[in-house]
């Protein structure tokens, strides 16, 4: 097994260092037994001393034991798991950006085809996943990862866990708070696809409005903006809700009509997007549905990968960007200073 | 992930974000404060299996499933003994049956088999190999070696980073000076009128920044009208599984079917967060029939 191991390290070659994380430092790489095709190599971290003795992080070990048995165009390829030492390495498919920084890029425009297209792609990823019994769990634009083909594929499986089991209790303590569903915030132990579903609803708003579509700052705070945005629900429109375990009577708000929010969307988009965001989460589409929708077969069709927009600059740049942007601020008073002394010479 | 919870004062994870679990020799978890508690002499009984328990062998509780927890703490407390290493057996199956012997101890303490018999074998263990137990405590087995410098390596890994964005920071910051500097000199030197001087180093300083970000040339390509792509509107295809066995009923089917009929309904709460009984019916049926067709003879025939 060792041996084995060693040879499979040998396998790739790092190239650069791409990016450091809580759990894991990726590195991009080249598959010097398949045409130096490129990869991303994410080397899990030892971590504390006290995990390191006790085995393998357990994030790689969900990661790796629902990946494994996954395949499908909009899902994060995990290529090759290996041991090198006592470290464990995974390999993915090597994809140059990611959702967030082409929202976040504003030099792009995004056409109505567009974000068909990332919509079929996401939802189409979600269904799989579905279908396999499996919800993802932290659906945000920062984990739609995207290649240089424009394909976009879901990652970071990290938080993904099998449903559908009547006996087992999750937690709500899952998805980023801007993209977490009415039914976590109110602490729901037993939930369904609808979780997700509501993630890439707040993605498509996002893609509308180029800015986070529900940004709260707390828990509460969060449903308080939901609610603020699209009307407290009534009993009527999300039966059970007081049943669930954290719910909380909230003052009625009549919430703004989608059409005003996204006033340049048309009347499919708003359907679409406003079955995604139902409250009832037994009601809420499911991606399948969600694909059969009028939104994806009505004019423009999406665009194809290819025509797909690509940041400005690769993500490497864009960060130096920001860096150099937070570089200059902070030597704002260093100037002046430098400023002042000179003028005493003078 | 199962809610944990101090099995005494019933505090969950939840209500208590600093809620810290801590177990003893027994398996069975108490939070922090119950322990503050119940131990303020040192020593006491477990509430939940009565186990006399000392205060100071309690500790961090890793694994949600005590039984694992136990597991691994026997095994630690084993294992400090039990601390032969390859190079003291002369063949590999004698390191092997050693290994077994192992094994079987720490099975049967973890298990309760035996546990008299077992506790016994290892006091004899213990007293025939006090030399050797207490000669490798100090020699650090070879795992712990590796482990000890990959750590080494990453601390030191991250500090050169560290070392690297500071001086990359640096750098910029010298440039920045200089910049300001030659302006200066400029100012001070030349005819030209100042507002020109002046110009001319700003035009430098934002064609050097458009230099490293490139935002022209992407302006340019985006705000050319959208290249015209023959339309090609979506059509839905559904995503299939083969699931190597007879197809199962759609979730549609369930219900006029009768296949829910004897499902236990989703309670209240459960269909406020979304989970139906359909759901874990559909999701039975579909594993139950799923594999039926499987034959790794027809899988390697397919391959070929």
């Amino acid at each position: 097994m060792a041996r084995r191991g060693r040879d499979r390290s040998k396998r790739y070659e790092n190239v650069e260092f791409l990016g450091e994380g809580q759990f894991a430092t990726v590195y991009k790489a080249k598959d010097l037994h398949n045409g130096n095709k490129i990869v991303a190599v994410k080397k899990i971290k030892l971590g504390q001393r006290s995990e390191a003795e006790d085995g393998i992080n357990r994030t790689a070990l969900r990661e790796i034991k629902l990946l494994q048995e996954l395949q499908h165009e909009n899902i994060i390829g995990l290529l090759d798991v290996f041991g090198q030492r006592s470290n464990i390495n995974l390999v993915f498919d090597f994809m140059d950006t990611d959702l967030e920084v082409i929202i976040k890029d504003e030099s792009i425009v995004l056409t109505p085809a567009h974000i068909k297209a990332y919509m079929i792609m996401t939802l189409r990823g979600l269904e799989y996943l579905h279908m396999n019994w499996i919800l993802h769990r932290d659906m945000k634009p920062n984990n739609l990862l995207i290649n240089d083909e424009g394909i976009l594929k879901i990652g970071d499986f990290g938080l993904a866990k099998f449903y559908g089991s009547p006996s087992k209790v999750y937690t709500h303590q899952v998805v980023t708070r801007w993209y977490r569903c009415p039914e976590l915030l109110f602490g729901a132990r037993k939930y369904g696809t609808g979780v997700d579903l509501w993630a890439t609803g707040c993605i498509l708003a996002e893609l509308l409005l180029r800015l986070p579509f529900l940004a709260g700052d707390s828990d509460l705070n969060q449903l308080s903006i939901i609610f603020e945005t699209l009307g407290t629900p009534t009993e009527e429109q999300w039966p059970c809700m007081k049943s669930l375990p954290d719910f909380v009577e909230f003052k009625k708000f009549p919430g703004t009509p989608l059409s005003d929010i996204f006033t340049a969307a048309t009347d499919d988009l708003l359907e679409f997007l406003s079955s995604m965001l139902d409250y009832n989460p037994c009601k809420r589409c499911t991606a399948t549905q969600a694909l059969k929708m009028r939104y994806f077969f009505s004019k423009p069709g999406p665009s194809p990968g290819f025509a797909l927009p690509r940041p400005g600059a690769p993500s490497e740049v864009l960060k130096e960007e920001g860096n150099s942007r937070a570089g200059r601020k902070r030597k704002l008073p260093d100037e002046s200073s430098v400023h002042l002394a000179k003028k005493l010479v003078f | 992930m199962e809610e944990k919870g101090c099995p005494r004062c019933k505090t969950t994870k939840y209500r208590n974000p600093n809620l810290k679990l801590l177990v003893n020799v027994c398996g069975h978890s108490l939070c922090e404060n119950c322990v503050e508690l119940l131990f303020v002499r040192g020593s006491g009984a477990c509430p939940q299996c009565n186990t006399a328990l000392r205060r100071a062998q309690f500790r961090m509780q890793l694994f949600e499933n005590s039984a694992i927890e136990k597991e691994v703490d026997i095994r630690r407390r084993i294992l400090k003994d039990f601390n032969k290493q390859e190079e003291e057996f002369a063949s590999l199956d004698e390191y092997n049956d050693y290994l077994e012997m192992v094994e079987t101890i720490i099975y049967n303490l973890a298990n309760g088999i035996n546990v008299e018999a077992t506790k016994k074998k290892v006091e004899a263990y213990k007293r025939d190999n006090k030399d050797a137990i207490q000669k490798n405590k100090f020699k650090q087995s070879k795992d712990l070696q590796l482990i000890e410098r990959i750590l080494k390596e990453e601390t030191k890994e991250e500090a050169e980073r560290k070392q690297e964005i500071m001086f990359l920071e640096k750098k910029m910051e010298k440039e920045k000076i200089r910049n300001k500097e030659s302006l200066l000199d400029e100012l001070m030197a030349s005819d030209a009128p100042a507002d020109q001087v002046i110009a001319s180093h700003q035009s430098v300083d934002v064609e050097s920044m458009l230099g490293k970000v490139k935002v022209g040339s992407s302006f340019n390509e985006t705000f050319l009208p959208a290249p015209k792509v023959e339309e090609m509107v979506y059509e839905y295809v559904l995503t299939e599984v083969n699931s190597y066995g007879p197809a199962p009923p759609i979730l549609a089917e369930l219900d006029p079917k009768g296949f829910t009929q004897h499902v236990r309904p989703a309670s209240p709460q459960s269909m406020g967060g979304g989970f139906t009984h359909n759901m874990a019916c559909h999701r039975a049926l579909q594993e139950a029939l799923s594999g039926l067709f499987f034959f790794t003879h027809r899988l390697q025939q397919e391959d070929r």
